[in-house]
């Protein structure tokens, strides 16, 4: 089973996306043969979560069983969560200005849902180090590393930091990401730890996906991070 | 597909990380037939001795791609290579300062250049100044995808790499509006990623004919 940790659906303002549509990713996953992806909308992402979730609920309940909901949680509005229907919590310390480990996030934290987190290394609000704190604070708590850091530099770092709490994970999508480092990533921090994820539509879901089918790695360590590992950490729900 | 080109790949060590030196072995693994190859000596540490080592390599499937440095004083290269790379950040001259165009306009060969070493306009100051020669912009990445279509709309003689080109649908929404022709397989590896762009290529949905155009150079290489 192939399972792409971070997606989205929408615009955003820094560029253009040539292709923001569901239907466009429901097309190139059925090429891919990419059963399911986890989104959040780039509108909840940015000023509205409320409204992007509501939008990101519609996409996945006309695309039954393709669209997983990370729901976006925005500490300022408090916004509402659900625990059912979901694959857990989208949350997004550099764009909403709050850094990962602030009190403000704990709605998140008493869900007990998976969390997918952006994650940029030497950022006031998600350096890796933040997610070693969070993690260590709510270890049961399956938290997801998006973008393992963002920058190679951090790359190792982060593998490290995943190695005393094993409700982290490395999730691989970024533009600076190879599919080289995914299989340093997977020597480093284990494979069972690796997660793939594309970024699209944010990022084209053929680079993304690209880079872990054509990483080198062996079937094994490749069936976990295309899916395996994510399957376990939502209990089956997808 | 046959013959597949990476128009933009690297030889050598790299000083922040510890990536492979060969290129050969990933050539190989993904299918890759022939690279255009800039020697990483010459981008981060001495040009000169950068393009010396990689003139030594002599092998058919590594195209040279040495690196200028344009110099006041200095005699004009006569190398016999398609293609030439420019570093005007790095390396810290005008690229559309007139020994830099003095030299290209005689060396005839394709200037390739990082989008992070210069700018739209001034890519587009170099495109006016001198109609003749081709440009590949190397790295155009995907956030000023409408600053790139600016340019090419205004610039006939520049070419893109579409290595970085990383949103969803860019390469055919580039592909759109200035034909297959003008967009070039290249990867950047291995500082950037080649797995994902030699995954790209299979899976655009474009003809198969400007699938094959682009794998092998657009009608620049």
């Amino acid at each position: 089973m192939i399972l792409d940790a971070h997606g989205h659906v929408g615009s955003w303002p820094d560029f253009l996306i040539p292709d923001p549509t569901a239907d466009g990713l429901v097309s190139l996953m059925d090429k891919l043969g990419i059963d399911a992806m986890g989104i959040s909308h780039l509108l909840g992402v940015g000023p509205d979560a409320a409204e992007g979730n509501r939008l990101a609920f519609e996409i996945a309940g006309r695309h039954p069983g393709r669209f997983g909901v990370w729901q976006v949680y925005n500490p300022h509005h408090r916004t509402p969560l659900v625990t059912e229907g979901v694959w857990g919590v989208k949350i997004h310390p550099d764009v909403h200005q709050c850094p990962l480990d602030d009190p403000r996030y704990e709605p998140v934290w008493e869900l007990g849902l998976p969390v997918l987190a952006h994650g940029q290394t030497d950022s006031p609000w998600s350096d890796p180090a933040l997610f070693a704190v969070v993690a260590g604070r709510h270890p049961e708590v399956p938290l997801l590393m998006g973008h393992t850091g963002l920058w190679p530099y951090g790359f190792a770092r982060a593998a490290r930091l995943v190695a005393d709490h094993p409700n982290l994970y490395l999730e691989t999508c970024g533009s600076k990401m190879t599919g080289r480092w995914i299989a340093r990533l997977a020597e480093l921090a284990g494979a069972d730890r690796v997660l793939f994820g594309s970024d699209s539509c944010f990022l084209d879901l053929r680079v993304g996906y690209g880079r872990v089918a054509l990483a080198p790695l062996g079937d094994a360590d490749r069936a976990l991070i295309q899916g395996g590992n994510l399957v376990r950490i939502l209990g089956g729900l997808a | 597909m046959p013959k597949l080109i990476d128009a933009h790949r690297l030889i050598g060590p790299v000083p922040f990380d510890d990536l492979p030196e060969d290129p050969r072995p990933e050539m190989d693994r993904l299918g890759v037939e022939r690279a255009y190859v800039t020697h990483t000596l010459s981008l981060y540490s001495d040009a000169h001795a950068g393009n010396q080592a990689l003139f030594a390599l002599d092998d058919p499937r590594l195209i040279p791609v040495p690196v200028v440095v344009p110099e006041a004083f200095a005699a004009i290269p006569e190398w016999p290579v398609a293609m030439v790379r420019l570093c005007p950040e790095r390396h810290r001259f005008d690229l559309t300062g007139p020994v830099a165009l003095r030299w290209l306009a005689a060396m005839d060969a394709i200037a390739a250049v990082d989008l992070e070493e210069t700018s739209p306009a001034q890519l587009l100051a170099l495109a006016r100044h001198l109609p003749d020669l081709r440009v590949l912009l190397l790295n155009p990445g995907y956030r000023r995808l409408r600053a790139v279509a600016e340019l090419m709309s205004e610039a006939p003689n520049i070419w893109l790499e579409i290595g970085t080109v990383n949103t969803q649908r860019a390469v055919e929404w580039l592909a759109e509006r200035f034909g297959a022709r003008r967009l070039v397989w290249g990867t950047g590896a291995p500082v950037l990623d080649d797995c994902g762009p030699r995954f790209l290529l299979d899976h655009l949905e474009l003809s198969d004919k400007d699938i094959e155009l682009i794998a092998t150079g657009g009608d620049l290489l």
